[in-house]
């Protein structure tokens, strides 16, 4: 059970990943290289307020979401906006990379390299579940990106919002047409991506402790989780990212734990050549595959 | 309504449209002909603000629209229905028709639109749950004309709306313009091949190559040899 909960938990933090990678990927078909480095900043953000300004756990993540928004709207602005039609150019390859590599220096720079102790949520307070002694932290960690996951797909299902987010996914031009603009639209998911990476980034800065260095211990997992569920599927991100959670939660029992973080790439790499569109693009999920655009 | 004056467009440095200027009566229907690459969806979608002229004015009421982005001319009247339809083919039929009054914040107005929409197109309103990717071809350019329509527009603008059609459903096509013109749109639309559009047509330009090398009345094209041959089938 302990290990469940576990899995479940880190899992909802990968999933979290991935949909901050897929809100992006899906409206604008390219890889925010650099959304790993918001992560780690909204850990490192929120760690700097509650320790050295005393902020409590809630306060701070609202000033790192909001730090993160306010990153994830410069990386726009800077490194794809500027490249203009991203269909002919993979500029932002270099520039996103780019990004994320200014920002880990940056960070080491203000937080220093030392790994640091993250205060739990609810001061790592344990509550007894189905017999098992577990972190009232990890059950917020699942509650709270489940929350994320149905709130998103709800907006983007129902809401006006919604409906031109996806049109500007399948045809921005068209969208323009329709009196949207394509730009902003782009702009908030962006500003969303950050947002989520943010809180991603400040529910498992606990269990992984704060270091620039979450870069790549904990953004490649969200991008085997987007990998796993499909790019630029959002509702793959989190089975995606509670897969990859539960795998890694259950195979841990039976390797030692150096080899642990590189079980996630080995299932990246299956995946990719098995079923390259994401386990969603798997047959069983989609018996009822619609006819094509006739043009 | 709409008045196109020394208008160039270029694509980086490709010049493809040389100072063409024509003219758009309010009430009228228009039609520009012209075949492959002459450069009439550019003019369309330069002045829907899709693309920027290089030179050159569109007064549309009297303004300069030129270089105005596409979401304020859609506030101030006028709509492309553009090549090929442009659905959005994952969105049901409802949400394509919702999408088309995207600036419309009043919801009783979009409400009486989209029953008159359905009025107007039982089909549309049977297949409303549908995502437009499964509509057949002519339901796909009722429904972006239908989409075209929510914000009430002065100016409807369309691309080729004949393109790739069975001769039956071309004829829905023109007849439902016809209707939409009784209403009071001017209606303004490029196709290769004329015929339909001809008999709905109070005016005609030919576009050749990025130039206009002909322009008048429906007899006036008839009467010209030249132009039956390369723009009419069977007149
Ligand atoms: N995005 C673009 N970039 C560069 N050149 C373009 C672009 N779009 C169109 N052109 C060129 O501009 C010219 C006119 O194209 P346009 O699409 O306006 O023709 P058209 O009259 O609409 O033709 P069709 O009947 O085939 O739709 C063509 O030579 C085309 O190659
Ligand atoms: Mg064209």
């Amino acid at each position: 059970m302990q290990q469940l909960i576990f899995g479940l938990a880190n899992g909802s933090i990968y999933a979290l990943m991935a949909l901050s990678i897929g809100m992006v990927s899906s409206t604008t078909g390219i890889v925010n290289f650099a959304y790993a480095s918001v992560v780690m900043m909204g850990a490192m953000v929120s760690w700097w307020l509650m320790v050295i300004y005393q902020f409590s756990y809630i306060p701070a993540l609202f000033v790192a979401i909001a730090v993160s928004i306010v990153l994830n709207i410069v990386i726009y602005e800077t490194c794809v906006k500027k490249l203009g039609n991203l269909l002919d150019n993979v500029g932002w390859i270099i520039t996103l990379f780019g990004a994320s590599i200014i920002l880990d220096n940056i960070a080491r720079m203000l937080f220093g390299t030392e790994p640091q102790a993250f205060p739990y949520l609810f001061g790592g307070k344990m509550v007894t579940f189905f017999g098992a002694n577990i972190m009232l932290h990890e059950l917020m960690m699942i509650t709270i990106a489940v929350v994320i996951g149905v709130a998103y797909q709800t907006i983007i299902k129902k809401t006006r919002f919604g409906r031109a987010v996806r049109a500007v996914a399948f045809r921005p031009a068209t969208s323009e047409l329709m009196g949207i603009k394509s730009e902003k639209i782009i702009l908030s998911c962006f500003a969303m991506a950050g947002a989520v990476a943010a809180i991603g980034g400040v529910l498992i800065a606990p269990i992984t402790f704060a270091s620039y260095t979450m870069t790549y211990s904990i953004g490649l997992k969200g991008f085997a989780a987007a990998v796993l569920g499909g790019f630029g599927n959002t509702k793959g991100a989190f089975i995606g990212g509670f897969l990859l959670g539960l795998i890694e939660a259950f195979i841990s029992i039976f390797v030692p734990a150096g080899i642990k973080d590189s079980i996630s790439f080995v299932i990246m790499i299956i995946v990719i050549i098995f079923l390259p569109g994401g386990i969603m693009s798997a047959k069983i999920f989609n018996r009822n595959w619609s006819a094509a655009e006739k043009v | 309504m709409l008045k196109v004056e020394n208008l160039t467009i270029a694509y980086g440095k490709t010049e493809v449209v040389h100072h063409v200027s024509f003219d758009v009566k309010k009430g009228s229907v228009v039609t520009i002909a012209g075949a492959n690459g002459a450069g009439k969806s550019t003019i369309l979608n330069t002045i829907v603000g899709l693309h920027r002229p290089k030179e050159g004015s569109i007064l549309y009421k009297g303004e300069d629209i030129a270089r105005k982005a596409p979401d304020k001319l859609v506030y101030k009247g006028i709509r492309l229905v553009p090549e090929g339809r442009q659905i959005f083919p994952e969105h049901t039929v409802e949400e394509n028709i919702l999408l088309g009054a995207y600036v419309e914040k009043d919801a009783k107005k979009i409400r009486d639109r989209m029953d008159e929409m359905y009025d107007r197109f039982p089909r549309l309103k049977e297949r409303r749950k549908q995502i437009g990717g499964t509509l057949s071809g002519g339901e796909q350019q009722m429904l972006a004309i239908a989409r075209a329509l929510m914000t009430g527009p002065d100016l409807l603008i369309l691309d080729e709306p004949s393109l790739g059609l069975a001769p039956i459903i071309v004829k829905d096509v023109f007849k439902l313009l016809t209707e939409i013109k009784q209403t009071g749109v001017t209606i303004m639309l490029v196709e290769q091949m004329v015929d339909n559009a001809l008999s709905i047509s109070d005016y005609a330009y030919v576009l050749e190559t990025g130039n206009i090398v002909f322009s008048g009345t429906k007899d006036e094209v008839k009467n010209s040899d030249d132009i039956v041959k390369a723009y009419l089938g069977n007149v």
